[in-house]
């Protein structure tokens, strides 16, 4: 056992390096990965601990063109849904139940909302009222 | 099942906004009212002065409704939030606007009320002002209302 986390250890030192060394993103996701594999392959206990922390879900919505992308999103309850406005021009988020509503969000100004109870949520830019669009929360 | 655009009801609780719809009145009026002013003087033509002068009044009474709807939907639709950017740009502006045709209708009516005097020449350059800004607070309003979106 002691081996086998002397080996990890090891492996995450010269993952490190190469991270310092190259620098590069797509390498320091591959370099993690690599890491994260020969761990879990030697059974250490530390990637137990890090799989049961669960990163708080998120979806984001994009606005653009006059249009919400994708104008259907679905998420799991307790998903904190975030609209960025990449449009020219300002928009807001209205639920059509008045549940959420944003400020004017100008150009990539954003907005989030945590959706805790499932449901289906229309909602619309009130500003422009053809601009529609939905969260289907399970 | 679609509405009937001729019916009254519709005409009254139309779900587009109004003041997209009201705009056009004054912008077009005071244009043309302007048009008609500068031929007027070039011309020398009382006729064309009194068709600018009632465009003008057309333009200015119809700033009153045009501005109205304009805070109604400010209001309405964004609850009277703190306005910044394009849409603050486009409220300064539409109300110096209005007040430009307003001026420049009171430089006319002032005038006609006193037929013995000439329309001062110092009105020319304050409606070419005013028809810049008019095309700008359009413009700007144009840009906001989605003309340009997809639909």
């Amino acid at each position: 056992m002691r081996k086998c986390v002397c080996s990890a250890t090891l492996t995450a030192a010269m993952g490190a390096m190469l991270m310092v060394l190259v620098g590069s993103p797509s390498v320091i996701a591959n370099t993690r990965e690599m890491v994260g594999m020969v761990m879990l392959l030697t059974g250490s206990p530390n990637v137990t601990a890090n799989t049961q922390q669960s990163a708080p879900a998120t979806a984001e919505v994009k606005i653009d063109n006059f249009s919400f992308g994708p104008q259907t999103l679905t998420v799991a309850a307790g998903t904190t849904v975030t609209w960025t406005n990449r449009d020219d021009i300002p928009h807001t988020v209205v639920a059509d139940d008045k549940s959420f509503k944003s400020k004017v969000l100008d150009t990539d100004e954003k907005f989030s909302y945590t959706f805790t109870k499932a449901g289906t949520y229309p909602y619309f830019c009130s500003i422009h009222p053809k601009m529609t669009g939905k969260v289907v929360v399970q | 099942m679609s509405a009937n655009p001729f019916d009254i009801r519709t005409v009254i609780l139309a779900k587009h906004a109004q003041h997209v719809v009201l705009i056009h009145f004054p912008i077009a009026l005071f244009l043309a009212a302007v048009a008609f002013d500068y031929l007027a003087q070039w011309r020398r033509d009382q006729t064309l002065a009194t068709a600018a002068y009632f465009n003008l009044l057309l333009a200015a009474i119809l700033t009153v409704p045009v501005v109205a709807t304009g805070l109604v939907a400010w209001q309405w639709a964004l609850e009277g939030q703190k306005l910044k950017g394009i849409l603050l740009m486009h409220l300064v502006l539409g109300c110096i606007s209005s007040v430009l045709i307003w001026l420049v209708f009171w430089i006319h009516w002032r005038v006609r009320r006193h037929p013995d005097e000439f329309l001062p020449k110092y009105r020319l350059p304050i409606e070419a002002l005013g028809v810049l800004l008019v095309g700008l607070t359009g413009h700007l309003g144009g840009f906001l209302s989605g003309v340009n979106g997809p639909g």
